[in-house]
This record gives structure tokens, C-alpha cells and sequence, in this order.
């Protein structure tokens, strides 16, 4: 298989195959948080897909050039990398916020809440520490910086698409008859079953 | 003392932290395949988050407001490493399925949560009693969780390698029950049985999602 063939299977594979919402379960609480609305879930997505990129990108650099050779990874990496995150998240907050006005508009208010997403969490571990990339694709134990922003990619896009589409359920939702017992977060939760079950479809795409 | 009881309870049933405060769903739905891992899930988020409670509650005047939240985040990651060496020695198996959900203890909005909304602003036994109350609440719906999952999924429940409960070789045991469909739709099903039977309180939130 070519190197660009390979990277196509690593993006569709991170963003639909093993969706991170739908199939994976990671990031939910802004998956029921934000998704009441389909505007406030545009926003979020966007912040996801900027912040999710970014922050692999610095993780994979700090376990290559600094954690890894200094052989305290294995024991730092967890505040290593949350830390990255959270600083990075608020430089990116102050530089939005003085340079693209607009872009601070439409993603601003998200972006705090994102140092605490677990998305973008485990995506830049993922990324960065050989050993927690799972998927089914031969590249090696751990990812080139290429390969992880492809991946990190795919999987903020995936995220935004499973986003947008519950958004567009729950709006539907809002006026549906749900019995008594069931009304606000359990239906929510079998409405993403659903949703969930047409990702099962996905399954062994491409032997992915 | 009478005190210190209510607050542990509370974390139990009046506000659960999966049932009513509905934060920290990611884990529980992910590791609920089988009922060993989230045995170990939940004794890891008891110990991280009674013991980062403790921390920053005895150091909570100490603490400038506006930095809180990187320092409470360092004082749990400390905990979560804790965690990590120890099952990646002791556990291997155990390890090798939870994976990354280890390292995501730290952004595990139940333990953030708690740290933010109580044991900055309460003593220390007070606060050792909320974590416990609260963990052992986390713990006592995921393993219930994982139980059914597991049970019903694959016909069994075991543990370290031991059958604890078979159902009849004539159950079908439907591989949906275990695949992510499955834990979405069951969970909602809980929780709409839960509040109808436990208790019944209005939905909030912390400082996470």
C-alpha cells in the first residue's frame, strides 16, 4: 500500500470506523452538554478540530524531544501532557482573542472547556506515547508526527460530524411525546444508541 | 460525625455522581463490558479521588483562586500516575484493558468536580468523606453496570479468571448487549430506572462537561 493510501485508511478509519464519540465513548459530556443546540455544537466541533490538532502536535514533539530522552516519560507523562493542554488552550484563548475577533466569536466560550475534554486528552496520548494507538493498520508501534496529525484530524472531524448529527436529533426531539420516565437525559441516551448503531455499519471497512 | 455521614451517603444516592450529576459517563460506559475491569476502574477512581480531596483540602487555604484549577489538575495526575505504575505492575491484564482510560482518570470530571465544588471549601474529614462517598457512589453503578452488560452479553461474569454467574447454555447471549449500541441504550434505560426507583433530583452541573 502507498504511504498517501495509508493516510487516507488512518483518517476515514479515526474519523468514522472507530468514531471516538459514538464508538469509543470518549468526550461525551460535551456530547449531552452542548448538543442541545446545532449552533453551540458548530462552535464546539470547530474548537475540537483547532485545539485537538495543536495540542497532539505539541504532545508528540514533547514525548519525542524532551520526555522520551530524558527517560522520565513513563512516570510524567500524564501531567506532561495535561499541562501542555491547558497551557496551550489559554494561549490560544489570549492569541484568538487579539488577532481573529470572528474566529473568537464562534469558538471563544468553548475553548475553556476543553482543557478538560477528555477528546483531546486521549487523542494527543494516543498520538504522542507509543503504546495506546490501537487500530487495526500497520504503522509501526508508535506514529510519525505526520500520521498523528492525520489521525488527529480524523478523529476531530469524526467528532464533529457525531456532534452535529445528534444536535440535529435532539432538536427533533425537543417536540417528540416521550413517556414520563423517560423524558431528558434517558432519552438522550437511546437516542445516541441509535445513532450509535448505524456506526456499527462501519465496522470492517477496509479491514479497518 | 453525624455530618460526616450525610456527606458520604449523599455521594451515594442523593447525588450520584453517574445518576443524578450525570458527569464522568465516558469510563463508565467504555469499561462496562466486563465487570473485572470496572471493578478496578472504580477502586482506582475511589483512591484518586479521596485522596486528591484530602490534598487539596488540607492545602485549600494556601491555594490563590486564580490558579486553582492547573494545581488542583497537578495534584490529581500526581494520584492518576500512582494509579497507572501500580496496575501496569500488579494488574497487567487488568491494564491492558483499560488502557488509555487510565491516564483519563485525570480529566475525569467527577474528580475536578469534586475537588472545585467541595474539598476547596471544606475540611479535611468532611472532605475525605465526600471522596469516599462519591467514589464508592461511581463505583457501586458501574460495577452493577458492567454486572448486567457482561451477564447478559456474554452469559457469564468472571472474575481474575473465575465464573461468579452463568446463566444456561441455551441463552443466546446477543453480542449487541456488549458492542456500543448497547451501552448507550442500556444506559438510558438505568437511568430512566433509577430515578424512578432511587431518587429523583434535578439535573446540574460543575465546572466541566
Amino acid at each position: 500500500m502507498t504511504a498517501a493510501a495509508q493516510l487516507a485508511l488512518l483518517f476515514v478509519g479515526a474519523a468514522l470506523v472507530n468514531n471516538i464519540l459514538l464508538t469509543r465513548f470518549i468526550g461525551l459530556c460535551p456530547f449531552f452538554g452542548v448538543s442541545s443546540s446545532m449552533s453551540t455544537s458548530i462552535g464546539m466541533s470547530l474548537a475540537v478540530v483547532f485545539v485537538m490538532t495543536l495540542a497532539s502536535g505539541a504532545t508528540w514533539m514533547a514525548w519525542k524531544f524532551i520526555l522520551s530522552p530524558l527517560g522520565v516519560g513513563e512516570f510524567l507523562y500524564i501531567p506532561a501532557f495535561i499541562l501542555i493542554i491547558a497551557a496551550l488552550v489559554q494561549f490560544v484563548e489570549m492569541y484568538l482573542k487579539k488577532a481573529s475577533p470572528v474566529l473568537y466569536r464562534a469558538m471563544g466560550i468553548y475553548l475553556p472547556l476543553i482543557t478538560t475534554n477528555c477528546a483531546v486528552l486521549a487523542t494527543a496520548t494516543e498520538s504522542a506515547k507509543p503504546g495506546f494507538f490501537k487500530m487495526n493498520i500497520a504503522l509501526g508501534s508508535s506514529l510519525g508526527l505526520g500520521e498523528a496529525l492525520v489521525y488527529t484530524v480524523g478523529v476531530s472531524v469524526g467528532f464533529g460530524f457525531a456532534l452535529l448529527t445528534f444536535a440535529a436529533l435532539r432538536e427533533r426531539l425537543e417536540a417528540a411525546p416521550v413517556p414520563e420516565a423517560l423524558k431528558g437525559a434517558p432519552i438522550a441516551f437511546i437516542t445516541a444508541g441509535l445513532l450509535s448503531f448505524a456506526y456499527v455499519g462501519f465496522a470492517g471497512w477496509f479491514g479497518l | 460525625m453525624k455530618h460526616l455521614m450525610q456527606v458520604f451517603v449523599r455521594g451515594i444516592t442523593r447525588e450520584n455522581p453517574l445518576m443524578i450529576l450525570m458527569i464522568g459517563l465516558c469510563a463508565t460506559l467504555a469499561v462496562s463490558t466486563q465487570f473485572q475491569g470496572a471493578v478496578f476502574m472504580g477502586i482506582a477512581v475511589i483512591f484518586v479521588l479521596t485522596m486528591s480531596n484530602a490534598i487539596i483540602s488540607v492545602f485549600r487555604r494556601f491555594i490563590p483562586d486564580e490558579v486553582r484549577i492547573p494545581m488542583f489538575i497537578v495534584v490529581i495526575a500526581s494520584f492518576v500516575t500512582i494509579v497507572d505504575l501500580v496496575m501496569k505492575a500488579f494488574v497487567p491484564s487488568v491494564y491492558a484493558f483499560l488502557g488509555i482510560w487510565i491516564p483519563l482518570i485525570v480529566v475525569n470530571c467527577i474528580i475536578l468536580g469534586r475537588a472545585e465544588a467541595f474539598a476547596y471549601h471544606n475540611g479535611v474529614l468532611a472532605s475525605i468523606a465526600d471522596g469516599l462517598g462519591m467514589g464508592i457512589g461511581y463505583t457501586a453503578v458501574i460495577v452493577l453496570f458492567a454486572f448486567v452488560r457482561e451477564l447478559f452479553g456474554s452469559g457469564a461474569v468472571k472474575f481474575l479468571g473465575a465464573t461468579l454467574v452463568g446463566l444456561p447454555s441455551w441463552y443466546p447471549a446477543p453480542a449487541v448487549v456488549l458492542l456500543f449500541p448497547g451501552a448507550f441504550v442500556l444506559f438510558g434505560l438505568f437511568l430512566a430506572l433509577w430515578r424512578a426507583l432511587v431518587s429523583r433530583v434535578g439535573e446540574e452541573r460543575g465546572v466541566c462537561r
